[in-house]
């Protein structure tokens, strides 16, 4: 199906800003949703919701946020992934930019992931796919 | 104070919808600090009151097997208020439910005519969640609860009068 | 029982941001109700909580104005923890707007300064006599009940 980009950029950001209650201004592709624009763990939760009504997808549980990895003793050493971890991080997560987090794979860095550029990316491939 | 803010079930579609009205009365003695001389329900507690409709309405899609708790308020919007003498319905949508969370819309009306929106999202909370000493029971959905839902599939058919043609 | 749902002020600066205190105690009866297993103060409480911080906020402003101070809307009001009995929920609101007859204002609660709540929500704000005259009087009597129970939550804060 074709995607126009500049479309899913726009719906993303409406949910966004409904969802977390910031300014469009805020809503940038590089935005972190966690350290940028605030989301808890709930609004994740109601993010997704919110992108599966607005573009009529399914997002199974963990396709958009994985959250098999923290808990997985083969994925995590202290405060760091594995390289086993971080290659199924990324293999969970075609639709992240790993270029800044994988010199440094810190467990506390893995949010900063989690942009709106990631979101989008999810949702264009989600689309191209249906 | 009872914790109870809906009195009774007036329709119930599993997985669906359901709706619940709640009569406001002076005989509630906490509307008579809110405020004294005029007493007004609380916007707080229609939330609450929609939050038990919903909530109930997510529990019995998952046979009540989990602890439904109140984790969002979407949004919650009224135009005017509500005073003794007035009944409120609530009526709830079940938008969508998985296993960790669930989303609802609903409806507040007052006498019939709409008053208020409220949008909610309900977290599934187990042991293995929250590590925060929870019962081994479920905890939120007392007899009260159930009772309420209970009472409307018994009465189906006999009818509950809930509009005095105001 | 008294529906009141702030204990105490501790800061307050004028039409801008408003500090208070909800003790959460055992012996508020609707707990026996939720849940009668785990007794946890209800989130629409915590909103209540912040709501009440911010109508205190909008009397003093206004000189008590106004009697009635009204939740119009919330949005994006998230729950985060269980408040227990014994616990002192702390209530940060800041004031965005306000207007002669509405306000805006985000607010949040925290437990031993953990967030337990947050929340974005608007009030509104008018005497019963706008709509009705014969209700001065009412109008009169809450807003000296009003007057004096903000002197009691207030008693140990100077108004900046």
């Amino acid at each position: 199906m074709a995607v126009n980009g500049n479309e899913v950029f726009s719906k993303v950001q409406d949910v966004l800003t409904d969802a977390l209650g910031v300014d469009a201004a805020e809503v940038s592709s590089e935005a972190t949703l966690q350290g940028d624009l605030g989301a808890e763990s709930i609004d994740f939760l109601d993010i997704v919701f919110r992108l599966e009504k607005a573009f009529a997808i399914k997002i199974p549980k963990g396709e958009l946020f994985p959250d098999d990895i923290l808990n997985n003793p083969d994925y995590v050493a202290g405060d760091r992934l594995t390289p086993t971890g971080l290659e199924r991080l990324k293999t969970a997560m075609p639709h992240a930019d790993f270029s800044k987090f994988e010199g440094e794979p810190s467990v506390s860095k893995m949010p900063d992931l989690f942009t709106v550029g990631t979101i989008v990316k999810y949702v264009e491939n989600k689309l191209r796919a249906a | 104070m009872r914790w109870i803010w809906i009195d009774a079930f007036v329709e119930f579609e599993s997985r669906r919808r359901a709706s619940a009205v709640k009569n406001i009365s002076r005989a509630e003695d906490y509307l008579h600090d809110h405020f004294s001389g005029y007493p007004v329900m609380p916007a707080s507690l229609l939330i609450e009151g929609m939050a038990q409709t919903a909530g109930i309405l997510v529990g019995e899609a998952r046979g009540f097997k989990e602890n439904v708790i109140l984790a969002k308020i979407r949004k919650a919007e009224f135009d005017g208020y509500a005073v003794p003498g007035d009944q409120i319905r609530f009526d709830a949508v079940l938008e969508t439910i998985d296993d960790r969370a669930a989303a609802t819309t609903g409806l507040v009306l007052k006498n019939g005519n709409a008053m208020g929106k409220v949008d909610l999202i309900f977290s599934h909370v187990n042991q293995a969640d929250r590590s925060l000493d929870l019962p081994d029971e479920n905890f939120v959905f007392t007899d009260q609860f159930l009772n309420l839902l209970a009472s409307f599939r018994s009465s189906v058919g006999h009818g509950i009068p809930t509009d005095v043609g105001k | 029982m008294k529906f009141g749902f702030v204990d105490s002020i501790i800061e307050l600066t004028r039409s801008e941001r408003i500090v208070a205190v909800k003790a959460v105690s055992a012996a508020e009866e609707y707990l026996a109700d939720h849940f009668p297993t785990f007794p946890v103060l209800p989130g629409v409480l915590m909103l209540e909580a912040l709501v009440e911080s911010a109508a205190w906020l909008v009397r003093d402003a206004q000189a008590f104005a106004s009697s009635m101070v009204l939740l119009q809307n919330a949005k994006n009001v998230t729950f985060k923890s269980f408040v227990k009995p014994g616990s002192l929920l702390r209530l940060e609101v800041t004031c965005r707007q306000l207007a002669q007859g509405d306000s805006d204002f985000d607010g949040i609660g925290f437990c031993n300064q953990t967030e337990v709540v947050r929340a974005r929500f608007a009030l509104q704000h008018f005497c019963l006599q706008e709509r009705e005259p014969s209700l001065a009087a009412v109008d009169r009597r809450i807003t000296e009940e009003a007057k004096e129970r903000f002197s009691l939550l207030r008693r140990s804060v100077n108004v900046r």
